[in-house]
C-alpha cells in the first residue's frame, strides 16, 4: 500500500470534467511534479487532496485511511498556494506560528519550531517584518515554512515558482529541494513549466484535459514520451514525417537512419532531441542542410536547419565561437540508436 | 511648457472649486459668524462680537444633556451598525450571484426612499398601536410605549445606517484572496477562528470607514429625531433647527451647529487616527 493514493478522482463542473478519473499511488518522502498545460486540472486535483474541493467521485487514501471526506482543518496537510496566501496582517513569525497555534502547542516550544523553521528557509532576520515588505522570493519560502512547520505528511505546492523571475526560480528549485530532501516530507507539486518538473522531481505526472497521459522519472519522460504531445511539451524535439523503411524511415525521398524493428510500410515520425544530432563536414552527413537562425544561450547554442526532409532543430555545447553561422550549408548526423519512431502525430500512439 | 498646459488643471478644477466655495465654505463661513454674535429679539441675524453664545452651551445642563444624548445614540446606531453589518456583509460576500445581487438590492433599496418617508413608517410601526408593540404584547413582552423613546431613534437610525456600514465592509471583502482563507483552514483553524483571526482584522479598514461614515450622519440626523423623539427627545440636529425657526434666535443656532461640527471632528480625527494608524502599519 503506498503513502498516499489517488483512486479514480473526479471532478465535474456541470457537464464539464475538470478532473477525469485521476488514479496514482505516491510512495512515502517522494517529489511528485503534476505537469500540464493550463487548464487541463493540477490545481483541481491538488485541491481535492488538500480537501478545498470536493470530489464529485473517487477517493483519497492517506496512510491507509480514507481521507475523501475530512474537511482540509482535519487533514492536517501543508498547502502552498499559488499566490502564497499569507496572511497580510501578520508578521512573518505569526504566519509560521499560526498553524503551531491551531495545534494548541505551547508559546516556548512553538517560538523555538518557528525558528527553526525560518532558519531552514534561511528568514531568521525577517521574522519581525509583514509581508508586504518582502520579496516575492521571501514570501515563497515563507509560505513554505507556514507549512512545513506543522510537519504535514504530505506537502501540496501549487505553481509555488511561477511568479518568480528566471533567475530566482532557478535558485529557489534548488531550494526546494534542499528543504525537501532534508525534512523527507512527502510533495506533490503542480507546475506547467517541464524544465521545473524535470529538475526537481523524482517522478513526474503529465496531466492533458483531466486525465494523466504518463507516470515516469525526468529521465525517463524526456527519453520516452509516451504521446507526441509530451514529446512536443517536454524539452525540444525535431520531427520529421516519413514512411518505415528497413534501417531507418524515408522521408522526402531519403532514407534516415533510426534504430528499432522495421514494421516497413506505414506512415511513422522520426524523433530527434536537438543535443543527439551533430554537425558532420559536408558530405558526411545523414542529411544536408542550411542554418536559418542561432540562439546562444550560454552554455550552449541553439541552431535551426532547413533540410530537405523539413526542419531540425540542433543544439551543441558551447565550446568554442567556431560553429556555423546563419546562412552556412551544413551536414547532420546522429547515432541511430538516437533517433526514436513512433507513429505519426494525430494518430494514437 | 505652454500657458493652456499649465492653467488646465486650475481650469479642469474651477468648477468644482466654484460650486464646493458657493454650497459649503461660504455657508459655513456665515454660520461661523453668525455664532458670535449678540442675539437681536426683533432681526433675523445678530449684532456684534460676543462668545456668550458658547458659553451658555458649555454651561447649560439642557445643551449638555442634548449634546450628551446625541453621542450616546450615535455611538449605540454605530455600534450595532457594526454587530449587524458586518455579518451581513460577510454573509452576502460568500452568497452565490443571482441572490447576492438581490440581497445586495434588498440593503441598498433603502437608500432610495425618502429618510422621512421611513421615519414615517417606523413611527407608524412603533406607535401605541403599531405593528411592534401589538405584537410584543401579543407575546406578552410588553415592550412598553416604544415611540417617543431613546430606543425608537436608534432603531430607525440603524435601518438607515445600516447600508453605510454594508458596503465599505463588503467591498474590503471582496477584496481578499479566498486562497488566504483556505489557508487558514489547512492549517488547521475552524472556520470561526479564520472569520476571526484572518478575515475580520483585514477588513478592519472597512469598518472604520463605516463607523466613521455611520456616527457622523447619525450625530447630524435630523428627520429621525425629529419623528421618532418626538418634542421632548432632542438631538443637537433637531435643537439647532428649533433655535432657527422656533425661537428665531439665529446666533445660538449657529453656535450649536458649529459646536457640533467641532465635537463630530474632533472625535472622527481622534478615531481615525487610533484605529487607521494600527491598521495602516499592518495593512500597508
Ligand atoms: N469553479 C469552477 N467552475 C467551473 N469550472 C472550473 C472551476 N474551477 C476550475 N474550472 C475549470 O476546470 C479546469 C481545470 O482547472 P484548474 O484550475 O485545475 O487548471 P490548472 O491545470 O490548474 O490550470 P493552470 O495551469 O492555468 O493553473 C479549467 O478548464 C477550469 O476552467
Ligand atoms: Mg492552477
Amino acid at each position: 500500500m503506498s503513502f498516499l493514493t489517488l483512486a479514480s478522482l473526479t471532478k465535474a463542473y456541470g457537464s464539464f470534467v475538470a478532473v477525469d478519473g485521476i488514479s496514482l499511488a505516491i510512495e512515502r518522502g517522494e517529489f511528485v511534479s503534476f505537469l500540464g498545460p493550463s487548464g487541463c486540472g493540477k490545481t483541481t486535483t491538488l485541491q481535492m487532496i488538500a480537501g478545498l474541493t470536493p470530489p464529485t467521485a473517487g477517493t483519497v487514501v492517506l496512510g491507509g485511511r480514507d481521507i475523501t471526506q475530512d474537511a482540509p482543518n482535519k487533514r492536517g496537510l501543508g498547502v502552498v498556494f499559488q499566490s502564497y496566501a499569507l496572511f497580510p496582517h501578520m508578521t512573518v513569525a505569526e504566519n509560521v506560528s499560526f498553524g503551531l497555534e491551531m495545534r494548541k502547542i505551547a508559546r516556548a516550544e512553538r517560538d523555538r519550531q518557528v525558528a527553526d523553521t525560518l532558519s531552514l528557509v534561511r528568514l531568521s532576520e525577517m521574522a519581525d517584518r509583514y509581508p508586504r515588505q518582502l520579496s516575492g522570493g521571501q514570501r515563497q519560502r515563507v509560505a513554505v515554512a507556514r507549512a512545513l512547520v506543522i510537519k504535514p505528511p504530505v506537502l501540496l505546492l501549487d505553481e509555488p515558482l511561477s511568479n518568480l523571475d528566471a533567475k530566482l526560480r532557478e535558485e529557489m528549485q534548488f531550494e526546494l529541494r534542499r528543504i525537501q530532501q532534508s525534512v523527507g516530507t512527502t510533495t506533490i507539486m503542480v507546475t506547467h513549466d517541464q524544465a521545473e518538473a524535470l529538475s526537481i522531481s523524482d517522478r513526474v505526472v503529465v496531466m492533458e484535459k483531466g486525465r494523466i497521459t504518463q507516470v515516469d522519472a525526468p529521465y525517463r519522460l524526456y527519453e520516452q514520451p509516451a504521446t507526441p504531445f509530451i514529446s512536443d511539451f517536454v524539452g525540444k524535439m525535431t520531427r520529421l514525417h516519413g514512411i518505415r523503411r528497413a534501417g531507418g524511415v524515408e522521408v522526402a525521398g531519403r532514407l534516415l537512419p533510426a534504430g528499432g524493428d522495421a514494421g516497413e510500410g506505414g506512415a511513422v515520425d522520426l524523433l530527434l532531441r536537438p543535443e543527439k544530432i551533430e554537425f558532420a563536414a559536408a558530405g558526411q552527413g545523414m542529411v544536408d542542410g542550411r542554418v536559418v537562425s542561432r540562439f546562444f544561450f550560454g552554455s550552449y547554442w541553439l541552431f535551426a536547419i532547413e533540410t530537405a526532409a523539413g526542419l531540425a532543430t540542433v543544439s551543441l555545447p558551447n565550446q568554442d565561437e567556431d560553429v556555423p553561422r546563419e546562412g552556412e550549408n551544413v551536414a547532420l548526423r546522429w547515432a541511430p540508436a538516437s533517433a526514436r519512431v513512433v507513429s505519426p502525430e494525430g494518430a494514437e500512439p | 511648457m505652454s500657458v493652456t498646459a499649465r492653467s488646465s488643471p486650475w481650469l479642469l478644477a474651477g468648477p468644482g472649486t466654484v460650486l464646493f466655495t458657493a454650497f459649503v465654505i461660504l455657508p459655513l463661513a456665515l454660520t461661523l459668524v453668525i455664532s458670535f454674535q449678540h442675539f437681536e429679539p426683533n432681526a433675523a441675524t445678530g449684532s456684534g462680537f460676543t462668545f456668550t453664545n458658547f458659553v451658555s452651551i458649555l454651561t447649560d445642563e439642557y445643551f449638555l444633556g442634548i449634546f450628551w444624548r446625541t453621542l450616546k445614540l450615535s455611538l449605540l446606531t454605530t455600534l450595532a451598525c457594526a454587530l449587524i453589518g458586518v455579518p451581513e456583509a460577510y454573509i452576502l460576500s460568500r452568497m452565490r450571484d443571482p441572490w447576492r445581487s438581490v440581497f445586495l438590492l434588498v440593503i441598498i433599496g433603502p437608500l432610495l426612499v425618502s429618510v422621512v418617508v421611513r421615519a414615517f413608517g417606523w413611527s407608524i410601526l412603533l406607535g401605541s398601536s403599531g405593528l411592534v408593540v401589538q405584537l410584543g404584547e401579543m407575546l406578552g413582552l410588553g415592550f412598553g410605549r416604544l415611540l417617543y423613546t431613546e430606543t425608537a431613534i436608534v432603531i430607525a437610525l440603524v435601518h438607515v445606517m445600516l447600508p453605510f456600514m454594508v458596503i465599505p465592509v463588503w467591498t474590503a471583502l471582496q477584496r481578499l484572496d479566498p486562497s488566504v482563507e483556505a489557508a487558514s483552514l489547512t492549517l488547521g483553524a475552524s472556520a470561526l477562528t479564520t472569520l476571526r483571526r484572518v478575515v475580520l482584522p483585514q477588513v478592519s479598514l472597512g469598518m472604520l470607514s463605516g463607523s466613521l461614515l455611520v456616527f457622523g450622519l447619525s450625530t447630524s440626523a435630523f428627520a429621525i429625531p425629529g419623528l421618532l423623539g418626538g418634542r421632548r427627545l432632542k438631538m443637537v440636529a433637531t435643537l439647532v433647527y428649533d433655535q432657527f425657526l422656533q425661537e428665531l434666535n439665529w446666533p445660538l443656532g449657529a453656535a450649536l451647529a458649529i459646536t457640533l461640527l467641532v465635537f463630530n471632528l474632533a472625535i472622527m480625527l481622534a478615531f481615525n487616527r487610533f484605529v487607521e494608524a494600527r491598521a495602516r502599519k499592518v495593512l500597508g
